[in-house]
Formats: C-alpha cells, sequence, structure tokens
C-alpha cells in the first residue's frame, strides 16, 4: 500500500482547475529492495555519530588522568567496543564502494582534450589509491616504519 | 481473443468530481503476448470501460506522456512488454506527483521547475543569420548530448526519494535539462543558471540515490548532471569573486 508524499510533492505554484488526489510515495518506499542500498549509505551516518563521540569519549579520559586511561582502554578491549568498531569499518568500506562507483560520472577524469579512460580503469585507479593510503596510513600509525 | 490468456488488471481509479481519495478498480481482459502495458489499457478504454483516464500519444518512447507505476515501478507503458508480468498487474499514476485523474498525474508543477532552469540557449548578443551558424566540434556536442535525450517523461520524478520529501527540489529532468545547456560550447547563461541551481530547491539537495538514472528509459544519466551541476555551480559561485561580471560563460 502506498504511502502520501509530502502533500505540495510537485504541485503548481498555482493551483489548476480541478481538484487533485494528494501525490504518493513509489509503492514499497523505504523497504523496497531498489531503495534499501540508499537507505543503508544513509544509515551509516549513524555509526560516524557515534564514532565521533566514542573518540570525543576517549580523549576526555585522556585528560582525566592515567586511571581514566586504563579504564578507556580496557573499554575499548570489550567485545561490544570490537563489534562496534567493526560495523564503522563496514560502514566505512560500503561508502567507500559505493563513492567509487558513483564518484566518477559526478566528476568525468578530463584533463584537457585527451579522452578519460574507461570506466573500469577509472574504478581500478581509485582502489588502488584507497589500498596505498590505507597501507600507508597502517604503517605510520602502527610504528611499522622503522 | 478468446483462447488467449487473461490478465487481471488493478488500476487507481480517481474521480475528481466525485472521490474524496484513490481507490483501485479490477479488471480481468484478454491478452496477447507481444502486448505492451499500453496496449492492456488501450483495450480496458476501447473495450470494457470508456470512463478509464490515462496519458498517451507516441506508441514508440518517443513522446514521455505514457509514464505510470507498474507494479510499483515508474515505467514507461508504451515501451513495458506485459509479458514481463505475471497474471495480476497493478496499475497507478506516477508517484510524488499529483493526480489529476485516473492515471493522470498534474505537470503544472514540473513544468514550473523546467522552465525555472531557463532549457534555451541564452546569448549575451545574439549573432546576425548572415555571420553564420554557431558551430561545434564533436567534443563539445559529446559534453552534453547524452542529457539532451531525455523525453522529459518524468519518471525520475517518481522514482526519487528527495522529490518525495522536498517540494522545492528542482528534480533530475530539469536539472539535467539546465546542465545539458550549461555544458552547451554555444550558450552562455551558465552564470544565470547556477543562481537557479544554488538558490531554492538547489543541486545540493540531491542525496545521490541514483535512483533517476536507474528508472531513466532513455539511457540518461540524471544523476551524473545533478552531481556534475553541484561542482560547477560551487566553482562559479568561487570564481564570481574573482571575476564578478562577465567571468561566468
Amino acid at each position: 500500500m502506498s504511502v502520501p508524499a509530502n502533500p505540495k510533492a510537485m504541485a503548481p505554484h498555482r493551483p489548476g482547475r480541478t481538484r487533485t488526489a494528494p501525490p504518493m510515495r513509489p509503492d514499497g518506499f523505504p523497504s523496497a529492495p531498489r531503495y534499501r542500498t540508499y537507505l543503508l549509505f544513509d544509515a551509516t551516518g549513524l555509526t560516524y555519530l557515534l564514532a565521533g563521540f566514542a573518540v570525543l569519549a576517549v580523549a576526555w579520559s585522556l585528560g582525566s588522568g592515567p586511571e581514566a586511561w586504563a579504564r578507556a582502554l580496557e573499554t575499548l578491549r570489550s567485545p561490544i567496543a570490537i563489534a562496534f568498531h567493526v560495523l564503522v569499518l563496514v560502514s566505512a568500506i560500503f561508502v567507500g564502494v559505493r563513492f567509487f562507483r558513483l564518484f566518477p560520472k559526478a566528476q568525468p577524469a578530463r584533463i584537457g582534450p585527451a579522452k578519460p579512460p574507461p570506466r573500469p580503469v577509472i574504478h581500478a585507479m581509485l582502489y588502488v589509491a584507497w589500498a596505498g593510503i590505507t597501507l600507508a596510513l597502517v604503517a605510520v600509525l602502527g610504528g611499522f616504519l622503522p | 481473443m478468446s483462447d488467449s490468456k487473461k490478465v487481471r488488471f488493478v488500476l487507481t481509479r480517481f474521480d475528481p468530481d466525485q472521490d474524496q481519495v484513490p481507490k483501485t478498480q479490477e479488471y480481468e481482459i484478454p491478452v496477447r503476448p507481444d502486448w505492451k502495458i499500453l496496449d492492456a489499457l488501450n483495450y480496458i478504454k476501447d473495450e470494457v470501460d470508456p470512463t478509464l483516464s490515462h496519458r498517451w500519444s507516441c506508441r514508440m518512447a518517443v513522446c514521455g506522456s505514457c509514464g505510470m507505476m507498474v507494479n510499483g515501478e515508474p515505467r514507461l507503458t508504451c515501451s513495458t512488454p506485459l509479458s514481463d508480468y505475471g497474471d495480476v498487474v497493478e496499475i497507478a499514476p506516477l508517484a510524488n506527483f499529483p493526480v489529476v485523474r485516473d492515471l493522470v498525474v498534474e505537470l503544472e508543477g514540473f513544468m514550473d521547475k523546467f522552465k525555472a532552469v531557463k532549457p534555451w540557449i541564452l546569448r549575451a548578443k545574439e549573432k546576425a543569420v548572415e555571420e553564420g551558424t554557431h558551430r561545434q566540434t564533436p567534443d563539445e556536442l559529446h559534453a552534453f548530448k547524452q542529457f539532451s535525450m531525455c523525453i522529459n517523461c518524468m519518471l525520475c520524478y517518481a522514482a526519487c526519494p528527495v522529490v518525495m520529501n522536498s517540494p522545492e527540489f528542482l528534480g533530475p529532468a530539469a536539472i539535467a535539462l539546465g546542465h545539458r545547456y550549461n555544458m552547451d560550447s554555444r550558450d552562455e547563461g551558465s552564470r544565470e543558471r547556477n543562481e537557479v541551481f544554488r538558490g531554492e530547491g538547489t543541486v545540493f539537495e540531491c542525496s545521490y540515490a541514483n535512483e533517476c538514472t536507474e528508472v531513466c528509459p532513455k539511457g540518461v544519466d540524471p544523476a551524473a548532471a545533478v552531481n556534475q551541476a553541484k561542482l560547477n555551480a560551487v566553482v562559479d559561485w568561487a570564481t564570481s569573486f574573482v571575476v564578478p561580471r562577465g567571468g561566468g560563460k
């Protein structure tokens, strides 16, 4: 069963001569499979919000003394905290994959008169850059560099 | 067609003189395997119930008149094979549009948005006829050609989750058309259009669901146009501080 859309959706600036029935949303929105990826993408914002609060809480504990810092580290080692960070990682990968799928057409790669490379090549370049930057960050932040 | 297969159609009906809200009405009719959805609607109108109202014209996916929701999906009914569906087909007017009658939606809201983007070539100074035509290279044509393939069927508006919630949003087809003229080497009105894009119903309301592109029956990519228009609108805004007057194309 359809759900009403915003009653002013696609309404003309001046009402027409005949009475109209209010606009309806597409059937199955938001549960239809076609909208699922998009809604999941929107929902990842919640995980980033929670992750932001978690980072603030850990930073706050750093300024509250060695005991508070130790407690924060202990909390981060709990199964719930690990599960949450896995969820954040999955969200980030999901958003990255979606972004790389859609980005090339939002800003076509073109420098001067040269033709852009085929889309699979652009996708491959994006993933290589992503993997390279991730590895570099892991190397620097993980202390793997000599 | 006495021995042909029968299909049950569940159609949305709305009579503005009698009904407060739309209702559904069922018709079971014999169909042919080569029919499109529109053929079935025309059969119902011609042979079963002449009070049914639906909009159509060219029957070859060019005029963009016959867009409807077919089993919940926006489709051009003249190019959608009936054989893609089972024994029950639900047909409703395009989602996100006010309904004038039965399967006919109100177009004026779309036309208002359409006109807002000035979908014609704007020139600072018109060229005299004797000076010849405005010439374009194949690359210049390629920059906007796909966006000019839009037939204004409005399926993209029926699929867009932003349109259903934000009445002021210009929407995919209108923005794609405005962007098409902004990318046209003969046009000099991009600064005017970019002001529209940055104003009410801004391109930045688009959250890139990409549904407009998924449902486009002509292979146009309105989502690409909207998101390219975002960057162009920002660049135009930034350059307006450096080159305040006449700097834009």
